[in-house]
């Protein structure tokens, strides 16, 4: 009787003593995690690799120029369509990207126009910023070290674009190791140049396996050539959904 | 009918559910009526991290193709949204509002194909104003959409038989009109009135059955829609099927002298990684020769896009200048019409944006059924026998009355004689440069295009700019000057044409 009470007792400090453990250990565990595993959480914040929409209000300074524009995007991995919702004079029009290939239509438009990548239509932000982030699939990291970035332990990744497919070629990302979320990223060309940087906010919410997770709310983007132009992208109404192919059919764009 | 109806079901919806918005939100009182993110949050707490707004996760998006939230790789679940039914509903509709007015000044060409003007009867000016709502309908299963148009237009007119005569029209007509289920997400099913164009090139696209306009020579006139019939499958992202029957001419205008007549046509469309391509096999009325048409694209570079367009027959159904021993020595035949030799169509273009977003483009057309130059200089030599001839009678008629009865008679003869060739282009070998370049200090868009007829030495200088007033204004303005004698195909019916106009969007 007295052994069974004992054995309970120590059940229950055994339960108690594995719950402070565990719970002390697993800050150090998802700091163990590996850079590779870190990124693909970082994806999960801005983006979803079966596909997302949602709402963007974009507003862009591009030399001395202002261009405010509100866009509703349907995203699948190297796929997008971007429909301008606002202001009512580019109200309906629509950027169809199929992987490399971009066409553009609008109201009265009666064609889709194929348009190359370079004419860009959303100010700094590269056709890539507002689709759905995938860094995970798209570049490798080339090295990891640690910093502190607003008093935040981060892990600073260098990431290579795999193929040309990925929008730049070499990232440097900032992800919070408690958070595991991209807080800032600096964008190089071919040459090795910087050409833009971005800062990313996270008040938007996902539940994950029953855990609520930071989702993108806003990303700034500042250009490092001309310090003067900057975009700042707010997110809403993010809706992680799979996407059907037909969205970016090009026969059933218009209609 | 369609039309009356789709407008009545988007305007009741939206104002009703407006007035249950609005009714809601006085009987939820104060605290809810700042926004629905808001409810969401508090439904939610538990899943909500402080401060965060929760993302929404939109049921009715999911089919039995779409994978359940709990499918996905990481069992991902997602608050519910706290909207009525009503607020879904007019989720549901959506309308682009456009108002147009626009004058126009042009200056018909006084020559042998259209002589004193008498047979185009083209007006000098034209003052038009237009309404043009497009309402649309989206759910999972269903599109439908109506293009409803209302239009006042005056015309005067400065020579030929009409001089000083004006004329004011008003009309009411749906230009498109769609409806489109889908099963699956997979196959696509829709009948309607539809503007249906595919391609790559500006110029022309010779790969189309349908239509000769493509809409892009001035994108504030609008083409007029034909009655399609059309079964769209998405096997994959990378491939699509089309079954395209067109029903009826709907409001657009066949070219040629012929009635309309279906066309069936099968389309093949791929998308790879940088490069697309689409098949399409035509044949008009299960009797004429068969049609292949195909286009494709390249985008060689982050700045350079390639592209090609084409279609092989064999045979023309256009007319060809025939000589006889009719009184003015040759008449327009159908003269290949049994012709076993293929007739390519192809078209060839690159298109290079610069830094600053401009883009140039440069296209080459092979017109393989237009006219050679001995058919060209048989067709002018003829038209100029029909032009003098029709001088003549004018100048010895002895009054006024005569001449009207005999340039009456002569447009209505030149109409059943077949004077118009059924072609797009007249001759084989066209240019085109042209320099595009949009959003210029977000306010300008402009477009200067040369045509140049290589094998008539003619051209044609086309600009189009817009100008953004605001948010829902745009001021427009397209110029164009025809270059060439009577007897070229540029040269021979209009001189010049300036339009003025102001657009708005809602």
């Amino acid at each position: 009787m007295i052994q069974k009470k004992f054995m309970k007792q120590g059940m229950v400090l055994f339960g108690l003593f594995f719950i402070v453990v565990f719970s002390i250990l697993a800050p150090t565990v998802e700091a163990q995690m590996n850079p590779t595993e870190m990124l693909q959480k970082a994806d999960e914040a801005r983006g979803n690799l079966e596909g997302i929409q949602w709402e963007i209000v974009m507003d862009s300074i591009e030399n001395g120029r202002e261009q405010n524009r509100k866009l509703e995007v349907t995203a699948k991995g190297y796929n997008s369509l971007v429909t301008t919702l606002a202001p009512g004079n580019v109200k309906g029009q629509k950027l169809l990207m199929q992987d490399r290939n971009m066409w553009f239509a609008k109201p009265g438009l009666s064609k889709p126009v194929p348009i190359s990548p370079r004419q860009k239509l959303l100010g700094t932000a590269a056709n890539g910023d507002i689709a759905s982030t995938n860094y995970s699939g798209d570049y490798k990291i080339v090295s990891v070290e640690n910093e502190q970035l607003n008093k935040e332990p981060c892990v600073i990744m260098t990431l290579k674009a795999i193929d040309n497919r990925a929008t730049y070629d070499r990232i440097k990302y900032w992800v919070s190791q408690n958070r595991l979320v991209g807080l800032k990223a600096e964008f190089y060309t071919v040459s090795g140049k910087m050409f833009k940087s971005a800062e990313f906010e996270y008040k938007n919410s996902v539940t994950i396996n029953n855990q609520p997770r930071e989702f993108i709310s806003k990303m700034i983007i500042t250009s490092a050539i001309m310090k003067d132009d900057v975009t700042i992208l707010r997110y809403s109404k993010p809706s992680l959904k799979k996407v059907s192919d037909a969205t970016f059919n090009l026969n059933l764009l218009t209609r | 009918m369609i039309a009356i109806l789709l407008m009545a079901i988007f305007l009741l919806s939206s104002r009703l559910s407006h007035a249950l918005e609005v009714s809601q939100e006085k009987i939820s009182g104060d605290a809810t009526a700042d926004s629905s993110q808001e409810s969401i949050s508090a439904t939610h707490t538990e899943n909500v991290l402080p401060g965060q707004n929760p993302v929404i996760f939109q049921e009715d998006d999911f089919s039995s193709d779409m994978t359940s939230p709990a499918e996905l790789g990481e069992n991902i679940e997602f608050p519910d949204e706290n909207r009525t039914r009503f607020r879904k509903l007019k989720n549901y509709f959506s309308a682009n509002i456009g108002m147009l007015s626009y004058g126009v000044v042009q200056n018909p060409a006084d020559s042998i194909v259209n002589p004193h003007n008498d047979l185009l009867e083209l007006p000098g000016y034209v003052a038009n104003f237009e309404m043009r709502p497009d309402l649309y309908f989206d759910s999972s299963y269903l599109e439908l959409s109506v293009k409803p148009r209302a239009k006042v237009d005056f015309q005067a007119w400065e020579e030929g038989m009409r001089e000083n005569d004006t004329e004011w029209e008003h009309e009411g007509y749906v230009n498109e009109w769609l409806v489109r289920a889908n099963a699956w997400h997979k196959i696509f099913v829709s009948y309607g009135r539809e503007n249906l164009q595919w391609g790559p090139s500006f110029l022309f696209s010779p790969s189309n059955p349908f239509f000769t306009d493509n809409g892009r020579i001035n994108a504030y006139m609008e083409v007029p829609g034909m009655d399609f019939g059309r079964l769209v499958f998405v096997p994959h992202v990378n491939w699509s099927l089309s079954l395209i029957v067109n029903t009826d001419e709907g409001r657009s205008v066949p070219l040629g002298p012929d009635p309309f007549s279906p066309i069936y046509a099968v389309k093949m469309d791929y998308t790879g990684e940088k490069a697309y391509g689409s098949f399409i096999y035509s044949r008009k009325d299960f009797k004429q020769a068969n049609t292949f048409g195909f286009f494709g694209g390249w985008t060689a570079s982050d700045a350079l896009v390639l592209y090609t367009e084409g279609s092989m027959r064999r045979g023309s159904d256009a007319y060809y200048p025939v000589e006889d021993t009719s009184s003015f020595g040759a008449s327009l035949q159908r003269s290949y019409s049994d012709d076993h030799e293929i007739k390519p169509t192809v078209l060839a273009g690159c298109a290079y944006t610069f830094e600053n977003s401009g883009t140039l483009t440069l296209e080459y057309l092979y017109n393989g059924q237009g006219y050679n130059n001995d058919e060209a200089d048989l067709y002018f030599t003829t038209a100029r026998n029909v032009s003098d001839f029709y001088n003549k009678l004018l100048q010895d008629a002895a009054s006024d009355a005569e001449r009207e009865d005999i340039a009456a008679l002569f447009k209505r003869n030149a109409s059943s004689q077949n004077a118009s060739p059924g072609l797009r282009f007249l001759r084989k070998n066209y240019a085109m440069l042209q320099y595009h370049q949009v959003n210029i200090k977000n306010r300008l868009n402009i477009s200067l295009r040369w045509t140049q007829n290589i094998d008539d030495g003619s051209g044609q200088l086309f600009g189009l700019f817009s100008y953004f007033l605001g948010n829902h204004w745009e001021l427009f303005s397209s110029g164009l000057i025809n270059a060439g004698n009577e007897e070229t195909e540029f040269g021979s019916v209009l001189d010049y044409q300036v339009m003025l106009g102001l657009k708005f969007t809602l």
